[in-house]
């Protein structure tokens, strides 16, 4: 059932002309603003890089966030998987799954061409790579949790920031700590395995609570 | 008791007696503590006078986290029982613990300042509380957006329940982190440096904002069950009516 309905995403996102790029188009962008206002000296954003980077994975990120059920719901979707008898904990864990890969893998695909603009060495990007990989859960998971409670409200954008935006801060916190970290100590260091609870805390919270948000929602 | 008081009329009957007692007595206390901590307890060794600012910082961020934990106990309840009181509770606990949250974090700014010399350091117990106002923003912004009641209370305790996970950060955080913030100075009540002229007005100030914490709280339930009751009043006439015409 989970492998339907990821491929079904998938399917419907390939043919869908391209708006699931939009992520990936809004973290070029934030680049792009962040380097002209920080006045484009590459000594002067070699140290913020990571920082930069991070946030504009996060901001695109909460900005694709409500579209994870929007249309399943709107459409009617979740409420024919409900009345089929299906538990919604899988329709959940199909969506999170078919959020990152449409979602979080183009952004990490990306990260590579941006610490080349900012000329920042192997070892940092290494390290904002595994970091953001090992957070990947927990944001996923939030956005999830955040885009059921909000399904079928429009207008929801500048909420779904707001609400996302607590749960969001420690991963940015450790992360970023952990990018620090990474040049020397690897991935033994003490912040990954800070990630790796979080990214747990987080799926083991988000899927149940997602879907009794959606249950709400169906009601 | 709890079950005696479900009930929203016995609840009205038990809050009409229970609301000014606690209001007089948070007011008296607020009185008597704030006698013990401005004027007869002593200045600190190393903070001089500015240490009074911890007799209503410290019971702030107490109630703040006091009030997150009854915002989530009353949201658990709503959830598994799905009782309209525990509604009402949990979205009268809200403000309020906003309010003290908000509170906690101006006055531990404006103590910082004399303190450690700056108004804002991003240590982990100051973060984290930020972080905890975010959440009740998010909490009562969801109230706000969502118009249909039950599904509002729904939705609600369900990010109540999963912005718990950070009171126990706060909590622990001072731990964790070995930073600016001083680690809890009451864990172990009677060990040496707890003296009891600054631990009797901090008891007292933390007695009367918790009773405050009560008597809004109370009145923010009382408030809610009548608004509720005159919604459905509002409604009836209108299905009747609607009825007829058909």
């Amino acid at each position: 059932m989970i492998s339907s309905i990821v491929r079904r995403d998938l399917i419907l996102a390939f043919r869908s002309g391209g708006a699931w790029l939009h992520g990936l188009f809004f973290f070029g962008v934030f680049i792009a603003l962040a380097a002209v206002s920080l006045g484009g000296s590459l000594n002067v954003m070699r140290p913020l890089a990571p920082a930069i980077i991070w946030l504009a994975l996060i901001f695109s990120a909460q900005l694709s966030f409500p579209s994870i059920f929007q249309e399943d719901f709107q459409d009617g979707n979740l409420a024919q998987l409900k009345l089929a008898g299906f538990s919604l904990f899988p329709v959940v864990a199909a969506k999170a799954i078919s959020f990152a890969l449409l979602s979080i893998v183009p952004l990490l695909v990306a990260i590579p061409f941006a610490s080349l603009v900012f000329d920042i060495r192997y070892d940092t990007t290494m390290g904002i790579l595994t970091s953001i990989l090992f957070a990947a859960p927990a944001l996923v998971m939030y956005g999830v949790l955040s885009s059921a409670i909000l399904s079928g409200r429009r207008g929801g954008g500048f909420l779904i920031v707001l609400m996302t935006a607590p749960f969001l801060i420690p991963l940015l916190i450790f992360g970023l700590a952990a990018v620090t970290a990474f040049p020397l100590k690897g991935i033994t260091a003490l912040e990954f395995r800070a990630l790796i609870g979080l990214s747990l805390i987080a799926v083991a919270v988000g899927i149940p609570a997602a879907a009794g948000a959606l249950n709400a929602n169906l009601e | 008791m709890i079950n005696y008081l479900a009930n929203p009329v016995r609840f009205l009957k038990f809050s009409k007696i229970a609301t000014p007692i606690f209001g007089l007595l948070s007011a008296l206390v607020m009185v008597w503590g704030l006698y013990l901590a401005l004027i007869k307890s002593p200045p600190a060794v190393e903070h001089g006078e500015a240490v009074r600012m911890m007799y209503v910082h410290v019971p702030a961020a107490w109630c703040a986290m006091m009030a997150y934990t009854a915002l989530t106990v009353a949201s658990l309840v709503s959830f598994i029982w799905r009782h309209p009181l525990a509604d009402s509770a949990a979205c009268s606990f809200a403000l309020p613990g906003a309010a003290f949250t908000f509170l906690a974090l101006v006055t531990g700014s404006l103590w910082g300042k004399p303190a450690w010399g700056t108004w804002w350091q991003w240590d982990g117990r100051m973060t984290s509380v930020l972080i905890l106002f975010f959440i009740y923003v998010g909490y009562l912004a969801l109230w706000q957006i969502i118009p249909e009641r039950k599904r509002a209370a729904r939705l609600a305790s369900i990010f109540a329940m999963v912005g718990f996970v950070n009171i126990p950060i706060i909590k622990f955080s001072v731990d964790w982190w070995n930073t600016l913030h001083q680690p809890a100075t009451f864990s172990n009540v009677g060990a040496p440096g707890t003296a009891p002229e600054i631990a009797a007005p901090l008891f007292t100030m933390m007695a009367a904002y918790s009773l405050l914490f009560g008597w809004l709280a109370l009145r923010g339930i009382e408030a809610d069950i009548i608004r509720n009751r005159k919604s459905r009043d509002g409604k009836q006439p209108a299905a009747i009516s609607v009825i007829e015409t058909v």
